[in-house]
């Protein structure tokens, strides 16, 4: 829930500028001439210039709706591992602060952070774009926005195939093109010179903003990476021989430790816990209406992750630590962390 | 004829099909091809029907500088 929210927040921020950047020059096509045309057949005021503008838009939302669905199912199938996901991570930061870079023109190499779409997709919207179809043009020119995704969109497309859900890939996509479509609305609605003038005094806003969540990107990336065993026995368990299963539900070990961690909506609770070295622990986990991606419990130095209901207790068993041993634990995002030290 | 022009103020991926535009405006193109990544215009065009001066102005009023390329 907290990452669908960003995603809105970026897109009414930063992504409804630099998407209307790359974008505008459709939608102005969209707009003018229906504009025209509904002032050849006597439509005046607004509604000549809303209709075309929400068909835009429209078909602007639906279109990445259901890529962000494909985007989730493709992420599922990649089966990614903690490790897999933080590389993930780091190159959507990365890409995201390439972009930021771009736009403050600090060097022409950043240009290459923008995917252009090959020279007859741009001559096919061009062409569509000189229809003069009453509803099919702003329908076509809306979906066609799917191919030529601003630097901001690329980044949420990636993201969408880290959450690895369909549903969830849907949603962040809905969320973040919804989030752009009031700054499309607004600016289209007044003047594109106003729209020019707004994206000139913003630019170095988005830029920035770019930048802090680039770098939010490679931290959360660098929470999925497992840390060594601080005290590099034999005994430390290693990756290849833990099975990666995500619905564990091994019964609690009689002789062991338990511990119990509640997985909230905003993070851990506990989270920084301890446990007895040298034995086998039982990790009890409960949610109650949880909803979050926290329910995507990830251990990276055990290589387990166990994907947790809205409500109920799963158990992990955590083999035998040495002392001094500390476990780090994330969802699989890697926003919300904490730490199992082992005495 | 073939030209390629380096495009000054180019600054998104959107500015490479504004200025493939002109080859709707202009008679005589044959065929062009801008990219943002290299910061570059290339066209072909009939020199019978169309010459440089005017496809530089065309890019003018669409916010374009042009530069020929050597």
């Amino acid at each position: 829930m907290i990452t669908i929210i960003s995603a809105f927040i970026t897109g009414l921020t930063a992504g409804g500028l630099s998407c209307l950047a790359v974008q505008g020059g459709l939608l102005a096509s969209s707009i003018a001439s229906q504009v025209e045309q509904n002032i050849k057949r006597g439509v005046k005021g607004k509604a000549s210039l809303t209709h075309p503008l929400l068909l835009f838009l429209f078909a602007k939302l639906v279109i990445h709706t259901i890529l962000g669905f494909l985007l989730g199912w493709l992420g599922t199938i990649l089966q990614l591992t903690p490790l897999s996901r933080a590389i993930l991570q780091f190159a959507i930061g990365i890409f995201m602060i390439g972009n930021a870079l771009r736009m403050l023109n600090i060097h022409p190499i950043f240009r290459y952070f923008v995917f252009e779409p090959p020279a007859f997709i741009r001559r096919y919207i061009r062409k569509r774009s000189k229809n003069s179809d009453q509803l099919v043009t702003p329908l076509v020119l809306g979906a066609m926005t799917v191919l030529i995704p601003c630097g901001i969109t690329q980044s949420m497309m990636t993201l969408a195939v880290a959450i690895a859900n369909p549903l969830s890939g849907a949603a962040l996509m809905f969320a973040f093109i919804l989030g752009t479509s009031p700054v499309f609305f607004l600016v289209a609605y007044f003047t594109t010179q106003l729209g020019a003038k707004l994206e000139k005094g913003f630019s170095t806003f988005v830029a920035i903003l770019l930048i802090i969540l680039g770098l939010f990107s490679i931290y959360t990336g660098s929470n999925l990476i497992a840390l060594p065993s601080l005290s590099g026995s034999a005994s430390s368990v290693s990756i290849n021989d833990l099975p990666v299963n995500p619905f564990t539900r091994a019964e609690p070990v009689q002789n062991g430790a338990t511990i119990t961690i509640n997985v909230e909506n905003h993070g851990y609770r506990p989270n920084h816990l301890q446990a007895p070295a040298n034995q086998m622990i039982t990790l009890n986990l409960i949610t109650q209406n949880t909803i979050s991606c926290s329910q995507a419990f990830v251990i990276p130095a055990l290589n387990q992750q166990i994907l947790l209901p809205d409500t109920g207790t799963k158990v992990m068993q955590i083999p035998p630590q040495d002392s001094g041993t500390i476990l780090r634990f994330s969802c699989s995002m890697g926003m919300y962390t904490g730490d199992i030290t082992f005495n | 004829m073939i030209v390629i022009f380096h495009v000054k103020n180019m600054h998104c991926g959107n500015c490479a099909m504004v200025l493939e535009g002109l080859e709707d405006e202009l008679p005589g193109i044959t065929k062009i091809a801008a990219s943002y990544h290299k910061q570059q215009l290339e066209v072909e065009f009939d020199e019978s029907q169309l010459n440089l001066d005017k496809i530089i102005q065309a890019a003018r009023q669409k916010g374009y500088d042009l530069v020929l390329s050597e």
